[in-house]
């Protein structure tokens, strides 16, 4: 178990993060001392939350993020095979925090991602049949061969986003939309990518959502990297969230994306504050994705040595130590688990391949709405 | 002698119109509310709001601050989720700082999604010249946002249409960008009293002509009734049609006009090139090549950015007589 041993976070500073009780705030006094970035909480505070959990829950969470990997991995090779085209943008590495968040949350929110949507529209329920089959192309895809990987929808997902930024004002909306029909019990969830804190739609979206109240909960995952160029190269201070929430009235955090029981305890602290409070919260969450920015991309500016030490990281291999530690799951159950997911996956990829494309006479449908 | 209200009329002025058309669908839809800069306390910048914080309160009139990317965005947002915005630009030329949520948004958001959100919602506001000023207040947007399928693009030339145009906005679960004059928000015409819808996609022959047909849109068709005017009093019969909505462009009413009169002059208060009266010009040689004597002609704004001085702002843009001067030429 090796929670506090993360790679060196590049020339960055080291991050005190001011949320007591919540993820570890001596972790972060350590990490200022060594020079080094963690955001973990301890593994005892995980193994009490696992606890606290139990078994169904954790297992049922971590077959989540094994669907979401083997649909990617599948979906990669798929891409290879010329199956399918355009855009592709892989999840591996990001797993946990989407899912340690729909475990918090639920679905019943409205909820926006960037274009690396594919696990996000998985955790609301979308099922991997229509998502392969929208790769595919196919009339039966997810928004019938017209949205492709960057846009998949349900009915709580308003969508993968191409733009980068472009969302997070749409995201406003919706949580504006809540507060216009007195909606308190939900609110909107934007995700965002490291690259998009440098947009203007960042910027002017954070500032209505604070100065109207909005119940929005925005959260940059920060995967170091805006296509090839690193987050420091980007963004002119270290700390996305807790340097910039400030300057628009709002509270920022930052969390170890890596792990599953950080991502969960974080974010229940923070989505109840959103909630209580009826305003905006601004969160980063640190994660590593461990392909490039999109399928056509080797990645060549990332050190091998560094994708090595992030993967040792792994947010699958980090919940299943801890599910070991408690007891809940041993190699085979776990082998068995990856083994029925990928089952569900390949089965897709067939679903997909022998859908029917869609029928021309169809292409000039919907543009509008009736 | 006693009126029923089916019969009664009004004498309002544009901006009293559009005010009855907002007031109206907001007491008909609690979903419909109006956002923008200066809409609520300083009662719009150019008074189309007036009264309506008092009436309505601030949580349906609603002021910004100066952020379009970011109001446009969220009115997207509040329209996918349900509500039906009204948003209010300033100028239509600040809708550039919002392009791309009404580009990449909302009019791809229906069919990209495959039919799971509709975006109802209404941008609205002054577009074109003003009175001098200058380039980056004057320009004519419909030319640059009718390249993009899903939206729905309504220039009303009269208070009649405005109001019933609008409210028709209001209702579509479109996006819909509804263009107004800041010099017209003052003419004053005769309305029933009662409600009333225009539908959108239609256009409307304001003269009936057997000579030409003139086609115009927006502030265009009042100039082009002084050229009707002056060519009747010439023995020149005009037709002159409204399109009163641009995109979808009603080319079954332009044509069914050009087969009968023969020539046809397009004018568009905005630029030449690739403009409203391109597309037409184009569609008329589609339907009617063989029913043409003479050329499709075409007057519109030359290709400057807008001026300030009055007499290059005059110059630049279609007048009455630059107007006449193409119907002689194409009668010729």
């Amino acid at each position: 178990m090796q929670f506090q041993t993360c790679r060196p976070y590049r020339q960055r500073p080291p991050v005190v993060v001011d949320l007591p009780g919540c993820i570890g705030y001596n972790e972060y006094k350590m990490a200022e001392k060594t020079k080094t970035h963690s955001h973990a909480i301890s593994l005892d505070e995980a193994l009490t939350l696992g606890k606290k959990l139990g078994k169904k829950v954790l297992l049922e969470n971590l077959r989540q993020m094994l669907l979401i990997r083997n649909f990617e991995i599948r979906a990669e090779s798929a891409y290879q095979h010329g199956k399918v085209g355009g855009f592709f943008h892989s999840y591996i590495g990001q797993e946990a925090l989407q899912t340690a968040l729909l475990q918090v949350l639920g679905p019943d929110h409205w909820y926006i991602t960037t274009y690396r949507c594919h696990a996000l529209a998985l955790l609301l329920g979308a099922t991997p049949n229509e998502l392969m089959a929208e790769l595919y192309g196919r009339a039966t895809g997810n928004a019938k061969g017209r949205g492709g990987s960057m846009h998949f929808f349900t009915e709580r997902l308003l969508g993968g986003f191409g733009i980068v930024g472009g969302q997070i004002p749409i995201a406003t909306g919706a949580a504006f939309s809540l507060k216009y029909r007195n909606i308190k019990d939900e609110l909107a969830v934007c995700f965002l990518g490291d690259g998009a804190v440098a947009q203007g739609a960042f910027h002017e979206s954070l500032n209505l959502a604070a100065l109207w109240s909005l119940p929005c909960l925005y959260i940059i995952e920060n995967n170091m990297w805006g296509m090839g160029t690193s987050v420091e190269r980007a963004i002119s201070v270290p700390r996305l969230a807790e340097d910039k929430a400030p300057g628009y009235g709002m509270k920022g955090y930052t969390l170890d994306g890596m792990d599953f029981f950080t991502c969960y305890a974080g974010f229940e602290k923070i989505a109840q504050e959103v909630l209580k409070h009826q305003r905006p919260v601004l969160v980063e969450v640190i994660t590593e994705r461990f392909r490039g920015h999109s399928i056509s991309d080797p990645a060549l500016y990332r050190s091998k040595d560094e994708l090595k030490a992030c993967m040792e990281r792994d947010p699958i291999i980090l919940m299943v130590t801890v599910l070991k530690e408690l007891g809940y799951l041993d190699d085979a159950v776990f082998e068995q688990m990856d083994k029925q997911e990928k089952d569900l996956v390949v089965a897709a990829m067939k679903y997909a391949d022998e859908s029917p494309w869609p029928d021309p006479i169809t292409l000039e449908e919907d543009v509008f709405a009736p | 002698m006693y009126l029923h209200r089916e019969t009664q009329m009004q004498l309002i002025d544009m901006r009293e119109a559009l005010r009855q058309a907002l007031d109206e669908e907001m007491t008909r839809d609690d979903r419909v509310f109006i956002m923008g800069e200066e809409v609520a306390e300083y009662n719009g910048a150019y008074k189309v709001t007036k009264g309506m914080l008092d009436k309505w309160g601030p949580k349906r009139v609603i002021d910004t601050p100066i952020s379009e990317l970011g109001f446009a965005g969220l009115g997207i947002g509040a329209a996918m989720t349900g509500l039906r915005p009204v948003i209010e630009f300033m100028s239509f030329n600040f809708s550039f700082v919002a392009a791309d949520q009404i580009i990449s948004h909302a009019c791809k958001m229906y069919y990209m999604s495959g039919n799971r959100f509709s975006v109802p919602i209404v941008f609205r506001g002054p577009n074109g010249a003003a009175a001098q000023v200058s380039s980056q207040h004057s320009h004519c947007v419909e030319a640059i946002y009718g390249n993009l399928p899903g939206l729905i693009i309504i220039a009303p030339s009269n208070a009649y249409d405005a109001k019933g145009l609008l409210k028709s906005a209001i209702r579509n679960n479109n996006p819909v960008l509804f263009l107004e004059s800041e010099l017209q928000y003052g003419d004053k015409m005769e309305i029933p009293v009662a409600e009333y819808l225009v539908p959108i996609g239609k256009a409307s022959v304001m003269e009936q002509g057997t000579d030409v047909t003139l086609v115009a849109h927006g502030r265009m068709p009042q100039m082009c009734k002084l050229v009707v005017k002056e060519m009747a009093k010439r023995g020149v019969r005009v037709e002159l049609i409204d399109l009163r909505t641009v995109k979808p462009l009603d080319i079954a009413t332009v044509a069914t006009s050009v087969r009968k009169t023969n020539h046809c002059v397009l004018v568009e208060e905005g630029h030449l090139f690739t403009g409203i009266c391109a597309e037409t010009a184009f569609q008329i040689q589609e339907h009617c090549f063989d029913d043409l004597d003479a050329p499709v002609a075409r007057v519109c704004q030359k290709e400057t950015p807008m001026p300030y001085s009055k007499t290059l702002e005059r110059e630049t843009m279609p007048t009455v007589e630059r107007i006449i001067a193409a119907i002689e030429q194409t009668l010729a």
